[in-house]
């Protein structure tokens, strides 16, 4: 497949949801002289199509509608919780040009608060939010000034191995401080909840539906606020943003703030739902990846659709491969995407 | 040019500084401590416990090597290895960090430091790389806990192993399943099974599946699992659901077995039995509290601590008061294997690790697990008493229910999910 | 671009004829100096450093792609798996000696690399995308062989005691110095080979593509070719490492050979040492390779001011990573980059 050559200037198109700036800034591919004319909700239409017959196909493996129903129920909401945590995660890279592999080991600080608040001081679960928010931000606005600042213009790999040994720090220093048992979270009245003929749990309808609160209001912050413009702008082009007088500096702590805040919130949604080790986080931190590229570096509303979309990707590969891991398919579109688009679902060609 | 002594000297000096400790792999053999001596009377014999101190499995680790210590302890207040002059154990820990290459080398190095026996290792990767050491340094290693039948099929001479291997467990466990369906008046027509994929969960379904499809059971859908990655089981349980199983058996770890109980209690699949088989979550007393009513009812066909017996009664004691946490089968079993050693120490006379292994290979010693008869040893190294027993959660606690010479309780079949 | 980078550029791209005749000669020098190294060490530190060796073999290949070549590779596991694997299913399957197994490996590792640079590069992926397509290849191999009989899933190989030693299995007598005179001669070949890579014209035309690509293509260079090239030359000496590996300890898992700690293993030494630069790769294997082993040994027996620190499990995790975070931040150039810049000030 080859991009057709046209000359004339590149042309911007219209603003795509949700980015954070203009694309010129991070393209993920070497400069082509080309254009591609196509309306910005033409590829997310190609994604749903996917996905719908992905779900027939789903259908057919296993013969039953309760099934794949459920599948597709289980992926939007397990997707949702994916897309918040991937929503710090895109920030941080968008802004700060950082792979930050530490975010995983962020989520699980969160989660230790929630089972210290929880099952230390009896507080009902979600309402950790309202501590745990501002010390992962806090703590996040501390590493970014005093460890990562020095790494900014840096090669990427020294970034990488930075977040990288962050990641171990923190994993080991909860293992010493909170020993390996693995620690659980409640939810007072957590029952089966029947929705569109498939089954879930209020903790996971709860995660769902406070995941999209969050992604509402950080969309709000960065579009509507006079720090969103600021971020915004940085993320477009740092040297012109400090040249209007912008704290290139402070926006770079602040955003890894946000984005680690971001990562405390998942957490403490996430906690009544799994089984709580220093490891857990782990888990959550490949497939922030993923679903990062997929919805476009730095875009905040790809983060959460793209989330959506790998939680469906995940369930109904379980279906559609039973005999190889779920993850086999989550990897499959990862190398598709960065292929064929890797811009990601919202991104914008240069 | 000046750049080559300095290249020089940069390499020289994290060599000396290696040079002041450090562990080694694959055999080498100790010029200096290495094969242990003989230990007269006042001499302290060395065994070495491996086990995951830090990790994802350093609770397990941890509780193990506790269980080794407090066996060593026991040993040295009962006064020793008394044909060896009274001379006491000294347990060397270390920590194998879960990982194949760490163990490898650790193992090197406590065998370098005097050990005259290695027990561990929990992982069965980490296992199979200490038995290649053992087997190149002609040192004896017994495994506490680990399932692969590959580290005892490749006729290795110096290791051995407790835990009734991943073939025996699943055996038994598709018999029990048969046993016990059947006296209940509902023999299990269609198992669905539910694994990790690793060598561990995969092995325990294929032995399963071929026993039980002898048994007349069939046997579908099957569905495998990343145990490290998986968040969710609605949809896997929703399958099985809608396949008209009527038993569900799962092979795998702790934190899977919890979501195994959710998804059960949220889906409510009809289904007589959650039949977990070597199950890492459904025999330990933590799932019962963590899964609460979700758990209700599971059973678990694992080897397991022998509530009946009185001596590992008064071992779970000591635990309980000293460590303040519940003792679980993995230290029991590391419990066992120290006291296998002290009995081949006192019956070889010798600390000589050959003549150890000798006297290892004549053992016949009633262990703390629950087992068909003492431990004997094949010419693998397979503990022969070896074998899982069926336990059940009822009221929130595990119970022993069958076979019958360790029953607590009565088991309850059907056992209604989510009561 | 930046003054380290075109320091970089004209210090090793633009080498004037004996420039690498030194290069070689102090390899030279240092290969002999190191042969009679097992007969005076304590065995301990045998391990230590073949390990230390192992890990050079693997930075010196991701080095090649990586510093010299600028394209930053994340999932380098994928050729020191394929090498592993490789070399290892001959010789259990086939009983085929392991230097064929590591020849045909090297074979392997470059076809892969090829393939995977050609799409790459096809679709123009660049920065965190390129390295992150390397880590999903590497995944990818990974969840492939857990899932693939033909590789025995995820139980991996052992390979097989023989009851007598031999070259021609790779196989001595535990703790023999044979297989620390093995590994220094690989990591000798490999470095060599770097050298005199740069030195030729698929390294110059590297090193030009790495600092301008487009001025490079001006001038006549085969972009794609070189890249390609690169790269497959990057993967077949990281799969000598994977080869070894497995001889040398015996067994191999898809955990042990594709796993993620992998790839960062590769990377780790050539950061620490100084990327791009021809010996930062060894003497940052020489830095990490006993590391782990000092912190734990000090945890172990810690000296009496520190003494709570006993038996804790994790902290030496912990101390390691402070460690890498501290000397990435002190010394972005890499140790070795470091102490040139101080030679060169005086």
């Amino acid at each position: 497949m080859s991009l057709p050559e046209r000359s004339g200037p590149p042309d911007a198109g219209p603003a795509p949801v949700g980015e954070l700036g203009d694309s010129t800034a991070e393209s993920p591919r070497s400069p082509v002289r080309t254009t591609r004319r196509r309306p910005s909700w033409a590829l997310p239409a190609i994604a749903v199509g996917v996905v719908v017959v992905a779900v027939l196909l789903a259908y057919l493996r296993s013969g039953s509608t309760d099934v794949v129903s459920q599948a597709v129920v289980t992926g939007i909401l397990v997707g949702g919780v994916y897309g918040l945590v991937a929503m710090g995660l895109t920030l941080i890279f968008g802004v700060l040009d950082i792979v930050n592999f530490a975010h995983g080991a962020f989520l699980t600080v969160a989660l230790y608060i929630t089972v210290v608040m929880v099952n230390r001081f009896g507080v009902y679960p979600m309402l950790a939010l309202v501590v745990a928010v501002p010390v992962m931000f806090l703590l996040g606005a501390a590493i970014q000034r005093f460890v990562l600042a020095g790494a900014i213009g840096k090669p990427l790999e020294n970034q990488l191995l930075i977040t990288l040994g962050l990641a171990l720090l923190i994993d080991n220093l909860l293992l010493l401080f909170f020993g390996p048992n693995p620690q659980s979270v409640k939810l007072p009245g957590d029952t089966a909840v029947p929705i569109f003929g498939a089954v879930t749990t209020v903790s996971r309808l709860l995660a769902f539906g406070v995941a999209l609160v969050l992604a509402a209001l950080l969309y709000v912050l960065l579009r509507r606020t006079r720090l969103g413009t600021a971020i915004r702008a940085v993320a477009a082009n740092d040297s012109g943003a400090q040249l209007v007088g912008i704290d290139t500096r402070r926006i770079y702590m602040t955003t890894f703030a946000i984005g680690t805040a971001c990562a405390g919130a998942a957490g403490v949604l996430v906690a009544p739902l799994v089984t709580i080790e220093p490891t857990t986080g782990e888990l959550f931190n490949i497939i922030a990846f993923v679903v990062v590229v997929l919805g476009g570096m730095g875009n905040v509303v790809g983060a959460l659709v793209g989330g959506v979309l790998i939680g469906l990707t995940e369930q109904l590969g379980a279906l559609l491969l039973p005999g190889q891991s779920p993850l086999l398919a989550i990897f499959l579109v990862f190398v598709l995407v960065l292929l064929f688009r890797p811009q990601g679902l919202f991104g914008r060609t240069s | 040019m000046r750049k080559n002594w300095i290249v020089g000297l940069a390499l020289a000096a994290p060599l000396a500084l290696a040079a002041c400790g450090g562990s080694a792999p694959p055999g080498t053999p100790g010029a200096g401590g290495g094969g242990g001596g003989t230990a007269g009377s006042g001499q302290t014999i060395k065994i070495a416990s491996l086990h995951p101190l830090s990790g994802s499995s350093a609770a397990d680790g941890q509780q193990m090597d506790n269980g080794a210590k407090l066996a060593v302890e026991a040993i040295n207040n009962a006064g020793g290895i008394a044909s060896m002059g009274g001379a006491k154990l000294e347990l060397l820990s270390a920590d194998s960090k879960g990982a194949p290459e760490t163990g490898q080398s650790e193992a090197q190095r406590l065998v370098q430091e005097g050990a005259v026996a290695i027990i561990g290792t929990y992982q069965s990767a980490v296992s199979q790389n200490v038995a290649a050491v053992a087997e190149r340094n002609k040192v004896p290693f017994v495994i506490d806990v680990s399932s692969a039948d590959a580290i005892l099929s490749q006729g290795y001479q110096y290791t051995f192993r407790l835990q009734p291997s991943g073939t025996v467990l699943a055996d038994q466990g598709a018999q029990y399943l048969s046993d016990v369906s059947k006296a209940a008046g509902k023999p299990a027509k269609k198992v669905a099974i539910l694994h990790e994929q690793g060598p561990f969960g995969t092995a325990i379904k294929d032995t399963f599946t071929k026993k039980a499809q002898s048994l007349g059971m069939e046997v579908g859908p099957v569905a495998s699992y990343d145990p490290a990655k998986v968040s969710d089981f609605t949809t896997q349980v929703t399958e099985v659901k809608a396949s008209g199983a009527d038993v569900l058996m799962v092979a795998g770890y702790y934190r899977d077995g919890v979501l195994v109980a959710k998804a059960v209690d949220t889906v409510k699949p009809t289904l007589n039995a959650v039949w977990g088989v070597a199950n890492g979550a459904f025999d330990l007393p933590q799932f019962a509290a963590e899964a609460g009513k979700a758990g209700e009812g599971f059973f678990d066909a694992n080897y397991h601590l022998n509530g009946k017996n009185p001596q590992t009664q008064a071992l779970m004691k000591t635990y309980q008061d000293k460590y303040n946490d519940q003792i679980r089968t993995g230290a029991v079993l590391s419990y066992d294997a120290v006291r296998v050693i002290a009995d081949s120490l006192n019956r070889a006379k010798s600390a000589d690790p050959t003549t150890l292994r000798g006297a290892i290979a004549q053992t016949n010693l009633e262990s703390l697990v629950a087992q068909k008869w003492p431990i004997t040893f094949s010419s693998t190294g397979e503990n022969q008493g070896a074998a899982p027993i069926l336990m059940q959660v009822q009221g929130g606690k595990v119970v022993q229910t069958y076979p019958q010479d360790f029953a607590e309780t009565m088991y309850r079949y059907p056992a209604t999910t989510g009561q | 671009m930046s003054a380290a980078t075109q320091e970089r550029s004209t210090e090793e791209a633009v080498l004037p004829r004996p420039a690498w005749g030194r290069h070689l000669i102090v390899l030279a020098v240092l290969t002999v100096l190191l042969i009679p190294l097992p007969l005076i060490l304590p065995p301990a530190t045998q391990a230590v450093a073949v390990r230390v060796l192992i890990f050079a073999i693997m930075a010196v290949g991701w080095n090649i792609m990586s510093g010299f070549g600028g394209m930053f590779s994340f999932g380098h596991a994928a050729y020191f798996g394929l090498g592993a694997y490789t070399s290892v299913w001959l010789l259990v399957n086939h009983g085929v000696s392991p230097w064929i197994g590591m020849v045909a490996g090297m074979v392997v590792a470059a076809l892969f690399g090829v393939a995977v640079g050609f799409l790459a590069l096809r679709y123009r992926l660049k920065g965190a995308y390129f390295a992150l397509s390397t880590f999903a290849f590497a995944e990818m191999l990974r969840l492939l062989a857990i899932n693939s009989d033909f590789v025995n899933r995820a139980v991996g190989y052992n390979v097989p005691l023989r009851r007598e030693f031999s070259l021609a299995f790779m196989q001595f007598a535990p703790g023999a110095p044979e297989y620390f005179w093995m590994a220094l001669g690989l990591t000798v070949v490999a470095i060599a080979v770097s050298i005199l890579f740069l030195r030729s014209k698929l390294g110059r035309f590297t090193v030009a593509v790495r600092d301008d690509e487009e001025a490079a293509a001006a001038v006549g260079v085969p972009v794609m070719r070189t890249k390609i090239l690169t790269i497959a030359l990057s993967a077949a000496i990281t799969s000598v490492a994977g080869a070894f590996y497995t001889q040398y300890y015996f067994f191999i898992d898809p955990e042990g050979a594709f796993g993620p700690s992998v790839s960062i293993q590769a990377i780790l030494p050539a950061v620490i040492g100084g990327v791009g630069t021809i010996w930062g790769p060894a003497i940052g294997a020489l830095v990490l390779g006993p590391l782990n082993d000092i912190t734990a040994t000090l945890l172990r027996n810690p000296p009496a001011a520190l003494s709570f620190l006993q038996g804790r499990a994790g902290l030496d995790v912990i101390v390691y990573a402070l460690l890498l975070i501290l000397i990435v931040l002190l010394l972005p150039q890499g140790v070795y980059g470091a102490i040139r810049e101080r030679v060169r000030r005086r």
